[in-house]
């Protein structure tokens, strides 16, 4: 992409770091979802993304559309959650916030390192990325482009963030899942069983990792890439706020644009450091987030 | 220190690892023992943090890193090479000072992530600025001498275990370990608990910063991003972990296995030591919370005084 300059040069920017700061969201939302509910710090969530995007591949491979494969990935991604919760995770559900946060944190590291190394030893250390015929395709409207992958990730990540608010707002579980993200000992009280909701909002979490699974594939991943994509998971919550899973999207949105903006003056080398230096200062200026109300302690 | 029999091992062990250069001619050997050393200094840097002080930090590998990247630019500017070292420690308190202090001041469990960001910012930049190989000057790789390096990486290593079992030892490491079983009943019964994280994370940056300038005094040439590179704030992690959380022992007895399982496994693609040490790290986090050395000791605790725990004896060895 060459760098244009100017007024429509900006423009172009925003698009691209809109569409980029959707992926973000998406991202951040699985993370937030098992932080915001269960104080876990899922630090693995980017390599399961990888995982996601080499299964898709794998699909793609066999002639399947990748978007078609969402479905599968998300499938198959849920059942992953659920292993490693029955496996690992759920041990740590009595803990004391404090603790809680730091063990997860320390077995999702743990568990990131085998699933990269994994990853690795299985795929090679390779660069790949899935290429359907569509992938240059962009539509031009306003005078600047829209890359149609981008745009539909873009529309299903929305599709997605409204399914899951419909879930968490309408349905019986979805209050349960609030109920226990408030005081689990409370909702286990008032008789919630509080371990397999635990359960389901975990591997619902990592089930979220599917769409930015397939749309990593279609731009491009290796099995090392999972800590860069957490890192802009967690930028984007902590921009958000705790426990404020409706703040997640906009605060991807914003991620994405200040990127881009910053590629736009800075050039491309300090991408990442932007961000990041925006999350350290935010963990150090506002610790509640910008956008949240801080519900909690 | 106070057990003459344990002094007496550790001087026998420390004599033992002087007379190796003199014995053996095998470079293999000694650079695996300098890389063995390193380790050794990072883990008991980060021991002292994440063992005594209960503060979890990804962020070593760039106290590691700028102790690295000072002490090389010094000395290959004719700086002698313990006044390079001393710069180089003295700049990773530096950083520790301006960013590991306010990520101190975030809400308890973010510290971990808040160093894993100053880690990657750090990374990123050095790669930046600094995108080519720093290779040593010919002059000094004419003059260039293993067993200097390997004597230093020894000297720095004792160093590093006497600071951390002295500190430990103290007044301050009981208020470091009283803060990490509980910060609230530490600041209960007066101990400024804000101030002793703050200690804690200095003199580890510092015995960081350390060994990052035996690794740039040891490097012929290398990446200046290298020691930036986030395993080197994994793999204190894992290696203090493994050994035993919070003992002196423990370090060096993860950095040992670990050494072990990347030779073993080093002509394989990936790293299968890592799948491995991931695999028991998160064992241990969550079955055995004193790590290996906890088992090891209840081992030989049971051959010891094998009536004391009668019928779980076979199981457990």
């Amino acid at each position: 992409m060459a760098r244009t300059r100017g007024i429509r040069g900006m423009w172009q920017t925003l698009v691209f770091g809109f569409l980029n700061g959707a992926l973000y969201g998406m991202i951040a939302l699985g993370i937030a979802l098992v932080f915001g509910i269960m104080k876990y710090l899922n630090v693995a969530h980017g390599s399961l993304i990888v995982v996601g995007a080499y299964a898709s591949l794998f699909l793609f491979r066999l002639g399947v559309d990748p978007f078609a494969t969402i479905p599968v990935v998300l499938i198959a991604l849920f059942l992953c959650g659920a292993i490693l919760f029955l496996l690992f995770f759920g041990r740590l559900m009595e803990f004391p916030e404090g603790t809680k946060i730091k063990n997860s944190l320390l077995i999702a590291f743990g568990l990131m390192l085998v699933i990269d190394n994994l990853a690795t030893l299985i795929w090679t250390g390779d660069e790949r990325s899935m290429t359907p015929s569509y992938s240059g395709v962009t539509f031009q409207a306003f005078g600047l482009r829209f890359p149609l992958i981008g745009l539909s990730g873009a529309f299903l990540a929305l599709l997605l963030i409204s399914i899951l608010h419909l879930f968490l707002s309408r349905t019986y579980f979805g209050k349960a899942v609030r109920a226990v993200s408030q005081d689990h000992e409370a909702a286990s009280l008032m008789g919630i069983n509080v371990s397999q909701t635990f359960l389901i909002s975990f591997a619902i979490s990592v089930s979220l990792a599917s769409i930015p699974s397939v749309l990593i594939g279609l731009q491009s991943f290796s099995p090392t890439a999972g800590i860069q994509w957490f890192n802009k998971g967690i930028i984007v919550v902590m921009l958000s706020g705790i426990g404020n899973i409706y703040g997640v999207f906009p605060a991807g949105l914003f991620l994405g644009i200040i990127e881009a903006l910053s590629v736009f003056f800075f050039g491309a080398t300090y991408r990442e450091v932007t961000g990041l230096v925006v999350f350290v200062l935010i963990l150090i200026l506002f610790p509640k987030g910008l956008l949240g109300s801080g519900a909690e302690s | 220190m106070k057990d003459p029999k344990k002094v007496f091992i550790a001087l026998c062990f420390i004599v033992l690892s002087a007379l190796v250069p003199l014995l053996t001619k095998s470079e293999y050997l000694i650079n695996l023992l300098v890389m063995l050393f390193l380790y050794v200094i990072i883990s008991q840097s980060w021991n002292l943090q994440g063992g005594f002080n209960g503060q979890i930090s990804l962020g070593h590998s760039a106290f590691f890193g700028i102790g690295a990247l000072i002490t090389r630019l010094l000395w290959i500017s004719k700086v002698p090479i313990l006044l390079a070292l001393i710069g180089g420690a003295v700049s990773s308190i530096l950083l520790a000072g301006v960013v590991g202090i306010p990520c101190l001041r975030m809400k308890r469990g973010y510290f971990p992530i808040g160093t894993l960001g100053l880690a990657i910012i750090a990374h990123i930049t050095v790669g930046n600025i600094l995108p080519v190989p720093g290779s040593l000057p010919s002059e000094y790789i004419v003059g260039y001498s293993l067993p200097s390096r390997y004597y230093l990486a020894l000297s720095v290593a004792i160093l590093s275990v006497l600071v951390v079992s002295y500190v430990v030892r103290s007044r301050t490491g009981l208020a470091f370990v009283a803060i990490r079983d509980d910060e609230e009943a530490a600041e209960a019964v007066g101990i400024k608990t804000f101030g002793y994280k703050v200690k804690a994370l200095l003199i580890s940056s510092f015995l960081a910063g350390l060994g990052g300038g035996v690794f740039a005094y040891h490097q012929v040439s290398y990446y200046y991003q290298s020691p930036f590179e986030l395993s080197w704030s994994f793999l204190p992690t894992l290696t203090t972990f493994i050994g035993g959380l919070g003992t002196i022992l423990g370090p060096i007895f993860g950095s040992v296995c670990f050494l072990a399982l990347n030779e073993l496994f080093a002509f394989t693609l990936g790293e299968v030591h890592l799948v491995i040490f991931g695999f028991t790290f998160v064992l241990i986090v969550l079955f055995v919370p004193g790590g290996l050395m906890s088992i090891s000791q209840k081992i030989l605790s049971l051959v010891k005084y094998p009536g004391r725990s009668g019928g779980t004896a076979t199981l457990s060895s």
